[in-house]
């Protein structure tokens, strides 16, 4: 049972070895896709059913997810711009 | 069993899932998962209603008094009592949740215009209890919440020469109990177990062997009787709860 989750009572917590997906929405096509949040899980398909439970309150046209280690960064908070 | 009947035993399966669900809202293991199952418990109450709905136009009324006897309803044993442990709401959300998904799409893709009109959007909505329920059966369950809940399944498909079989033949369902259960076992990515199910026990309405009902407490929320203990008489128009 489990693949490397965390013994619970009853349950394997999963997220023992889960990662953050970053999640982006829009509600109009001539609008740019946007963060609105994001969501922790261990593979994309929990963290699509994640995603849509936690975020759809709003009548979205698109909504998409990121691993938040596939975004490139190229500078953060108290860093200068190279 | 009438097109009617089965449509029933589908939204009161639905009701039932749909408040088993919601009762893990502040159980799940993380707080993801708890929202999870609070969205679930959303959608498949609101599929109940749809399906409720879809019954007079297909002369069913077995739903409209059953007021007295909680064995009226027509859930699965599954659904009878509150789930004890996270492995019994994964089966249910893994096995059963996607064998009344396979069902829908047989009605979807069947020729009775009230079920293909108003249920296509169910399977869109469905796909999202899909994804979880599969991720969590992939990092493994027991056995004895996964057996019960396959075994549920297959006889909710109903035996190979019920009643099933003669409105796929109808052409009302495009799949039959063989191709219900060969669908549930391709998304689930597994073989059904095999397991031998005595159809001379099995009761063609209630589409389960085991006798039993829902608790006491879970029939009188159905029935409104629950809330009446959070408004009291008397109280109307006074301030609400924390007064």
């Amino acid at each position: 049972m489990g693949s490397g989750g965390v013994s619970g009572p009853g349950f394997n917590r999963v997220h023992g070895r889960a990662r953050e997906y970053e999640v982006f929405a829009r509600k109009a096509r001539v609008e740019p896709l946007r963060l609105v949040g994001s969501v922790v899980a261990p593979d994309d398909d929990l963290a699509m059913a994640y995603a849509r439970a936690t975020y759809d309150e709003e009548r979205w046209i698109e909504m998409a997810i990121v691993p938040r280690e596939a975004m490139v960064t190229l500078w953060a908070p108290g860093e200068e711009a190279e | 069993m009438s097109l009617g009947g089965l449509i029933l035993s589908l939204a009161d399966n639905k009701q039932l899932l749909g408040l088993r669900y919601a009762e893990w809202a502040t159980r799940a293991p993380s707080l993801e998962a708890d929202i999870a199952a609070a969205a679930m418990g959303l959608d498949d109450l609101g599929h109940s209603r749809v399906l409720y709905g879809c019954l007079e136009p297909l002369g069913e009324a077995g739903h409209l008094a059953r007021e007295a006897d909680p064995g009226d309803y027509l859930n699965l044993p599954y659904f009878d009592e509150p789930w004890s442990s996270w492995d019994q709401f994964v089966a249910a959300n893994a096995v059963l949740d996607t064998a009344f998904t396979v069902m829908i799409q047989a009605c979807v893709k069947g020729n009775v215009e009230v079920l293909r009109s108003r249920l296509r959007k169910m399977l869109s909505e469905e796909r999202y209890h899909f994804l979880h329920g599969r991720s969590w059966f992939r990092a493994g369950i027991e056995e004895g919440p996964l057996m019960e809940a396959w075994r549920q399944a297959l006889e909710w498909f109903g035996p190979p020469d019920g009643e099933v079989v003669e409105l796929y033949r109808r052409g009302a369902l495009a799949l039959g109990p063989a191709e219900l259960r060969a669908g549930l076992e391709q998304r689930l990515e597994t073989r059904a177990p095999d397991l031998d199910i005595d159809w001379a026990t099995w009761d063609p309405r209630r589409r389960r062997s085991r006798p039993g009902r829902i608790d006491a407490r879970t029939f009188d929320m159905l029935r409104g009787l629950e809330e009446r203990r959070y408004h009291p008489s008397g109280a109307r128009g006074q301030a609400g709860p924390g007064r």
